[in-house]
């Protein structure tokens, strides 16, 4: 750090704060996972990070591509390829194709097929050599998947054309391997056709016995539990929206919504605080009146009437909250002030003929920082628990904003109460961030603790 | 009067204030005596069956449930139209001259006896029950019915919606005798009884108008002509109903089977914890339950026992109106294929097998459930190729292409694809004005935004930004009636004759806070309302509200959501319904009471629930009694 110029007592104070090993780790920790959420696109999107496609290379995050541009099919009832690409299907629609170009080859050259057998079977799978790189979730927070509740009707309707390949290759690149490989072998008629395993002699009365393991999952409406195959490592809410995805963009919005908060708040707090300790007298009077007044509204019930009259957008909401936020720092700074002021490093600054905005800001504020930095961690994990709960309560970010509160919200719906995943989900994350916030403010504080050190000048 | 004012508090007074040009002259006073005319001939209809069942037996107790604690016990006045004003019209409002039979659909004595209609379709005369008793004992007279008018008038209810509907209706209501009694209603309708006929009586001796009533009647229980009366009331806990003993009309043909519990005890008990005092046995019944709670919560060992029943019971009830309302008025729905490219967009079948279990159907019409809904209108459907052509006459297409050209241009998409996902991404249409296809919609009810987020992922896949804010519900209708919306989400619920005029009548266009939220006008449409009102030949007037139907369909400013036709029930094996379940005209569970209380039952299940041992269990679930299921898809 040796661009920053820092004054002893500060670099103190920060290796002081390095030597607590937890609170350092809680910093190094959250601020990693701050970083890493600013890059939520390349972590938890639909949209492929890069495709390779007839040697070409695409960034589809940076711009939009229809379904045309990869000769994707539009997904049933949409008859239209002008909508914007289904990577992740793309991507497994590719697989599937390596997959049967590699099996049927195989076939073909075990059975002694000529050249040009060999070649109609390439001409079948031209996307094999395609390539689509999908960010770690494949699923933005937004996106309804409803594929457990469709695919076997979706597979049930190929069957029922007569398509059985079509029917295995909607099986094979959605990774049913089991059921792809029971259409291709032709064992799944017999399996139909037992009332044993299908009361209906579809698909979906197939799923529910149970006789086919490897299905009994689908045929369900949303919420779905985690299922990795699917790239929902933690399950799916109400609307079939991946819970992972919703978490990471939650946390990068109540994080930074916190940091902002509080800083906004801080500086005006300490402002006016610093000002009404240092000048005194009428003005911190009054402005101490004024602050009594602000501070008897009760600022929940304010922010939720307004948010039930206009439902706010994330800067209004930012500014409605801070209108309250900078009231408790002003009570320290203003008692720091008041004492600081009457110190004889201030009378010497004032006999110089420094100006006070020098005194305040020069001399007096590096004195009363302690107050600030010490609270300001805290005052961090208010500002996360106030949105969560706003949210929670539905008079946070206006739908479908991804965002913890709306998370608990749902799994506290009575009939979500047995899908433990929405609920372990949002909880962990706000426990696991809110500790580590703690933490560093306690080591913050420690650090600052001013008994340790004291800087006059 | 009961489902007419019903509905009209329901989708709230909007007359009031609006149609001055209706406002009814001055009663004439009656001065002269009035005496029935010569050639009067009375009516009855005696040839319905009656509603209840005879197997039906008295006695038991209803433990029921509220949402809240009401905050009047007033049928008139402020917060007269709460939650508990459902319970409260049972015994009251609901004992009008006459009803319509909820399976014949016509009209059968209940208050009164006999009635005639005069050739000028505004005149009627009612013969009323001499055995019919207030609760108090004292015999009801057709002075009551008159009060009931005086007392709708005065200005010491606070109510302008009674104010206004009582001078709108009614030219005058006199008393010929003690049991006779003459209604004149303010124009010649072709549906009197309907019209006119659903006074309810209000105990004159109970009453006195004067600037304190509101104060003071706020938390007296009423004295009623039906047969419960409040006999405890616990402050945010509960209300109990104590059925009258003796009550007037127990013997009577027409009242067999109804309201058969001694005791009803309504518990305030929060909507989403009344499962919970239902298995505890809390609870005996409840009805109104989500399709996800209906469809997974029930699997619990009281229902695998049949000792708690289930029963989905099909019901024909008009639907009324329910969607998502374009304003007319708004800069970017004035272009017609821009609204029917929000109607093809909507995937209703997505919405309705992912999120409501298949278990709900479209609503088409503007008059769905009545035979004025127009068998050529057909719902639009989801169809993206379509709403892309009809995007393009409108002047949308995708931006050609998001690349700029500058350096700067570059760098900032890039900058925006490192940090932003695809919310805050440019695939939305665009005009050539520059454009966006954006707009918001506001609503009023959080229990929605799970579907309205499935439509709004839909939108944004073919280009279109739809913003959703959701506000408080009260809010939300406001904005609506003020027309300070572009796309709202409303409903309202329907007579059992539809009212075309409020909503889409020309004199509404201009002005705001009425039921034309869109700002619709049209003269043929204006014509044609004046056809179904004032028509006495039932085909033209038909002929007529099809048209409108279809004019409205294809002007396309409303996009129907679905109904639900049918109640579902979760009852202890102990409450019996009749073989036919409800009848067809069933808007809630509590109309007429049909249901009773069977006490070899309840001692058959404590034996089975000691010995852990099951009860029989439904085969199906659904009860189609009269077969409304087939007749709606056959219609």
């Amino acid at each position: 750090m040796a661009w920053l110029r820092l004054d002893p007592v500060t670099r103190k104070r920060l290796q002081r704060f390095r030597q607590i090993k937890r609170g350092y780790w809680s910093f190094i920790i959250l601020m990693t996972a701050i970083v890493l959420s600013v890059f939520s696109p390349y972590l938890a999107e639909s949209r492929a990070v890069a495709v390779w496609y007839q040697g070409q290379l695409y960034l589809p995050t940076f711009q939009f591509l229809p379904m045309r541009t990869f000769g994707q099919a539009p997904p049933p009832a949409w008859d239209t390829a002008e909508i914007e690409t289904e990577y992740f299907r793309l991507q497994r629609e590719w697989e599937a194709e390596r997959f049967l170009h590699a099996r049927d080859t195989a076939a073909a050259t075990a059975a002694g097929s000529d050249a040009a057998a060999l070649a109609a079977i390439d001409a079948r799978y031209p996307n094999r050599a395609n390539r689509v790189f999908m960010p770690p979730i494949p699923w933005d927070p937004y996106q309804n998947d409803f594929w457990s509740n469709e695919i076997l009707f979706e597979i049930q309707a190929a069957l029922d054309a007569g398509d059985s390949a079509g029917a295995e290759f909607l099986a094979r690149r959605d990774q049913l391997n089991e059921l792809a490989d029971a259409i291709h072998q032709g064992t799944l008629a017999a399996m139909l056709a037992d009332p044993e395993q299908s009361a209906t002699g579809k698909l979906p009365g197939l799923a529910k016995t149970g006789a086919m393991a490897s299905i009994a999952h689908l045929g369900q409406a949303p919420p779905i539990a985690p299922d990795a195959g699917r790239g929902h490592y933690l399950g799916t809410d109400a609307q079939g929206r991946d819970v992972a995805s919703r978490l990471l963009y939650g946390f990068r919005i109540s994080i930074f919504f916190a940091l902002f908060l509080v800083l906004t708040g801080q500086l005006i707090g300490t402002i006016i605080g610093s000002l009404q300790g240092y000048l005194g007298g009428r003005f911190d009077m009054l402005s101490q009146r004024f602050i009594e007044v602000l501070l008897s509204i009760p600022f929940l019930y304010v922010v939720i009437v307004l948010a039930a009259l206009f439902q706010p957008s994330f800067w209004m909401l930012l500014a409605i909250m801070a209108i309250f936020q900078w009231i408790s720092i002003t009570f320290f700074m203003r008692t720091e002030m008041y004492r600081e002021k009457t110190r004889e490093y201030c009378l010497a600054a004032r006999s110089y003929g420094a100006s006070h905005w020098r005194i305040v800001f020069r001399h007096l504020l590096p004195n009363c920082l302690t107050p600030l930095v010490t609270f300001t961690p805290f005052a961090v994990v208010g500002a996360i628990f106030a949105l969560t709960g706003l949210d929670y309560l539905g008079y946070g970010l206006p739908a479908p904003t991804p965002s913890w509160g709306e998370l608990i919200d749902q799994a506290l719906q009575v009939e979500n109460r047995t899908k433990l995943w929405l609920i372990l989900a949002p909880f962990t994350a706000l426990t696991v961030t809110l500790v580590l916030v703690v933490f560093i403010g306690e080591s913050v504080r420690e650090a600052f603790d001013p008994k340790r050190y004291a800087r006059y000048e | 009067m009961s489902s007419a004012v019903r509905c009209w508090l329901a989708s709230l007074a909007l007359w009031c204030g609006v149609t001055t040009g209706w406002a009814a002259t001055e009663a004439p006073a009656a001065a002269t005596r009035i005496t029935l005319p010569a050639d009067i001939v009375w009516q009855s209809n005696e040839d319905d069956p009656p509603i209840g069942s005879a197997e039906a037996v008295r006695g038991g107790r209803l433990n029921e449930s509220i949402g809240s604690y009401p905050l009047t016990l007033r049928l008139m006045g402020p917060n007269a139209n709460d939650a508990f004003a459902g319970w409260n019209r049972l015994f009251t409002f609901n004992f009008a001259l006459v009803v319509r039979h909820p399976v014949s659909d016509r009209f059968m004595p209940w208050m009164a006896t006999q009635w005639a209609v005069m050739p000028d379709q505004r005149t009627l005369y009612f013969k009323l029950d001499p055995d019919a008793r207030w609760s108090d004992g004292k015999p009801i007279t057709a002075r009551d019915y008159v009060f009931t008018w005086t007392m709708m008038r005065s200005e010491h209810i606070v109510d302008p919606f009674y104010n206004s509907y009582a001078e709108r209706f009614y030219e005058s209501i006199d008393a010929i005798d003690d049991y006779t009694l003459r209604i004149v209603g303010t124009r010649p309708s072709w549906r009197a009884l309907s019209d006119y006929g659903g006074l309810f009586p209000t105990p004159a001796h109970v009453h006195t108008l004067d600037a304190d009533w509101v104060k003071r009647t706020t938390n007296t229980p009423q004295v009623v002509p039906g047969p419960y009366v409040i006999s405890e009331q616990v402050r945010g806990e509960r209300i109990v109903f104590q059925r009258v003993a003796k009550w007037w009309g127990d013997g009577k043909r027409r009242f067999r089977g109804l309201y058969n519990f001694d005791e009803i005890v309504l518990r305030v008990i929060p909507t989403e914890r009344r499962l919970d005092y239902l298995r505890r046995g809390e609870l005996d019944l409840m009805a109104g339950t989500s399709s996800r709670s209906w469809n997974e919560d029930f699997t619990f060992p009281a229902v695998r026992n049949g000792w708690i029943k289930r029963a989905r019971i099909m019901t024909d009830w008009p639907s009324g109106m329910y969607g998502m309302s374009m304003n007319l008025q708004a800069p970017i729905f004035q272009n017609k294929d821009f609204r029917k490219a929000m109607q093809y967009l909507v995937n209703f079948d997505r919405v309705n097998q992912n999120l409501m279990y298949g278990e709900f159907s479209r609503l088409v019409s503007y008059f769905q459930g009545s035979e004025y809904a127009s068998p050529r209108v057909k719902p639009y459907g989801f169809d993206p190729v379509k709403a892309r052509e009809h995007l393009a006459k409108a002047g949308f297409r995708r931006p050609a292409e998001l690349g700029a050209t500058s350096w700067f241009g570059k760098l900032f998409n890039t900058v925006r694809g490192l940090l932003f996902t695809r919310s805050d991404s440019d695939d939305i249409l665009v005009n050539d004005r520059g454009e966006k296809a954006s707009f918001t919609l506001t609503y009023g009810s959080k229990g929605l935004e799970r579907h309205l987020t499935v439509m709004q992922q839909e939108f944004r896949r073919a280009g279109v930004d739809m913003q959703l804010r959701l506000l408080e519900p009260g809010t939300a209708f406001e904005r609506g009636l003020e027309r300070k919306y572009e796309m709202t989400v409303t409903g309202r619920t329907t007579n059992f004759y539809p009212d075309p005029r409020q909503y889409f009548h020309t004199s509404f266009q201009a002005v705001t806070n009425n039921n034309n939220i869109w700002g619709f006008g049209n003269p043929e449409v204006d014509e044609l309302i004046k056809v179904f009102e004032e028509d006495l030949d039932a085909d033209k007037r038909r002929a007529a509200m099809w048209r409108i139907d279809e004019i409205v369909h294809d002007e396309a400013f409303y996009i129907p959501f679905w109904e639900a036709p049918f109640l579902r029930v979760v009852y202890w094996d102990y409450i019996r319904f009749p073989e036919t379940w409800l009848p067809p005209r069933t808007e809630q569970l509590t109309d007429y009471m049909v249901y009773w209380f069977d006490p070899a039952r309840k001692a058959a299940l404590d034996q089975a629930m000691k010995d852990k041992k099951a009860l029989p269990v439904d085969a199906s679930l659904d009860k189609d009694y009269y077969g409304l299921r087939a007749k709606a898809a056959g219609g």
